[in-house]
């Protein structure tokens, strides 16, 4: 029997057309041999997937007419989704990790950018600033003195507010003016001064020029008789350069001289209305007057300049006279009058601060 | 409502299993959208769902046919489960950069499917190669073996149409050709073991 006999017989078999001794005959070599029951197996599968799928076929014809039907009856419904172009997969996949990114970078520019100008503001505050010497009262060391002090009149001592700020000033007039910084005054409700030897007077301002830093001020305590005659004048011609210049002001309760020489015709970032000076100063010198060796009244100390050795100001005595000469009358209660003899000149230092200190007085600024 | 989709079902099965062609085409306008709208909202096209939905309805069918489908959900829930998990499956198998990260976030909610999923694909391979194997062996072998095997058309009518001397050599043709296509086909797909 030939293969191809065999395959038909085998088909037949499967179709149950097979005559009862061949199919005893087919059967018995089955059982004999599993190899040829194996291929009559696989011939019975290979038969079935092979018509499986024609009936899949005539199925899915079916089923594509039926999707058809669908689509002609549904042709209005508008594709949900277009196709995305490269580009718009690219981003859909990445959107995530580069919204992150970007977060990021954005953040650290910024951080960056902003610690950069922290840090370059900080270091140009530390370069080179210039200050203004009024002091700030230290209501803690106060505090702590008072209790070292066993004096028994220490309460009442206490008990009088010694004011918020305070700066130095001097006398323009024997009949009342004083002056003194403007910085010092600013914002001040009531104004008090005082001297080395306790005298106290209230005082009013008259007039403040802010932009030259001075003001004006007059004694309106009613037990003010007069300040006696001045002992220095007004210089109107500027210093030279190199000339020893010193001064008195109030940086602690003390008077405190200070000494050196005038370094420069102009101020801060070319103030021509200042003089720079190498005087040490302190918080509290502000508005206290600086004199040259004949005892010419040349200035009115300013401030100072932070992290520049030796550098303070002082406005220029000329200015302060400019000032008094373009004052309204009407603004002053007396007309003033500008001390005209030095009684200063030739002596030796320590006799000119003797008669000078009770000229120089503490300005105390209540707010 | 569950019990008018019940009738629904119900009236379906009958229906295929009557050979009645309305019961596929209510099959396809009722359950055919909710796999579309999944599919293109998942990059596919209406196409790709169109395969998947055609390979549910297949599974679907033959079970009937066979008569062991257990159905102990509704038909449109079978269907959509069997769908989501081949279209999940083919796109974690062709995107290769999100392999492993399409996950499917419902699969302890629908009912279990996998042995569904599994026949769907084996048979979608097996008619992808008996398809091939068949174009592959060209004429008059195709229609020879369909007009046998599938048109169950008998030897003598074979002889007439094919123009044989006789029946022998028709059979002797045919032969031949199924030889053929069993070598074609066994290179394509392997039986799973």
């Amino acid at each position: 029997m030939s293969d191809r006999e065999l395959l038909e017989l085998i088909e037949r078999y499967h179709q149950h057309q097979v005559t009862s001794s061949e199919r005893r005959a087919l059967e018995e070599r089955m059982a004999a041999d599993p190899a040829f029951a194996q291929r009559v197996q696989e011939a019975k599968l290979f038969t079935a997937a092979l018509q499986n799928h024609g009936r899949q076929q005539a199925l899915r014809d079916r089923l594509n007419q039926h999707h058809q039907q669908w689509q002609q009856e549904n042709v209005t419904v508008p594709p949900v989704l277009k196709r995305r172009t490269p580009v718009q997969i690219f981003m859909r996949r990445y959107a995530a990790t580069m919204g992150v990114a970007a977060t990021v970078a954005i953040v650290t520019v910024f951080s960056s950018l902003l610690g950069m100008e922290m840090w370059r503001s900080a270091t140009k505050q530390q370069a080179a600033r210039y200050v203004e010497l009024r002091r700030e009262m230290d209501d803690l060391k106060r505090k702590q003195n008072a209790i070292l002090n066993t004096n028994p009149v220490a309460p009442k001592a206490s008990s009088l507010n010694p004011g918020q700020f305070s700066g130095t000033g001097f006398v323009l007039t024997s009949d009342g003016y004083f002056v003194t910084s403007y910085h010092v005054i600013e914002g001040a409700d009531s104004l008090m001064i005082e001297n080395k030897s306790g005298t106290k007077y209230k005082v009013e301002e008259i007039y403040s020029d802010q932009v030259r830093d001075l003001a004006l001020l007059r004694v309106i305590d009613t037990t003010f008789t007069g300040f006696g005659k001045l002992p220095y004048s007004f210089k109107q011609k500027e210093s030279e350069l190199g000339e020893r210049v010193f001064t008195l002001g109030y940086p602690r309760e003390d008077v405190v001289f200070g000494e050196g020489t005038l370094s420069s015709r102009s101020g801060v970032y070319g103030d021509t209305a200042s003089y720079q000076i190498s005087i040490p100063l302190n918080p509290g010198n502000s508005g206290g007057p600086l004199l040259d060796d004949r005892g010419n009244m040349i200035g009115v100390i300013s401030g100072k300049m932070l992290g520049v050795d030796g550098a303070a100001f002082a406005v220029k005595s000329a200015y302060l006279l400019t000032l008094l000469d373009q004052l309204p009358e009407n603004r002053l209660p007396k007309p003033i009058s500008l001390p005209k003899v030095n009684t200063l000149a030739g002596n030796p230092r320590p006799q000119q601060l003797k008669k000078l200190q009770d000229y120089v007085y503490m300005v105390k600024v209540y707010n | 409502m569950i019990h008018k989709a019940l009738v629904t079902d119900a009236a379906i099965i009958e229906g295929i299993l009557q050979d009645d062609d309305t019961a596929l085409s209510r099959l396809y306008k009722l359950h055919f959208p909710m796999v579309l709208f999944f599919v293109q909202s998942n990059s596919g096209t209406e196409d790709d769902a169109k395969d998947i939905f055609q390979e549910a309805v297949i599974v679907f069918y033959e079970k009937i046919k066979a008569g062991q489908l257990e159905l102990n959900c509704q038909v449109k829930t079978f269907l959509y489960s069997i769908c989501r998990r081949l279209w999940l499956k083919r796109l974690s198998r062709s995107s290769r950069f999100s392999h492993g990260m399409v996950e499917d976030t419902e699969s302890e909610l629908a009912p279990q499917v996998e042995e569904e999923v599994e026949q769907a694909e084996q048979n979608e391979l097996k008619f992808e190669a008996m398809a091939n194997a068949l174009s592959q062996l060209g004429e008059p072998c195709k229609t020879l073996l369909e007009d046998f095997y599938i048109r169950s058309m008998g030897m003598a009518e074979i002889t007439d149409k094919f123009g044989y001397n006789n029946v022998d050599s028709a059979k002797n043709q045919k032969y031949k050709c199924l030889m053929r296509l069993k070598k074609l086909f066994f290179l394509d797909y392997q039986v799973p073991s």
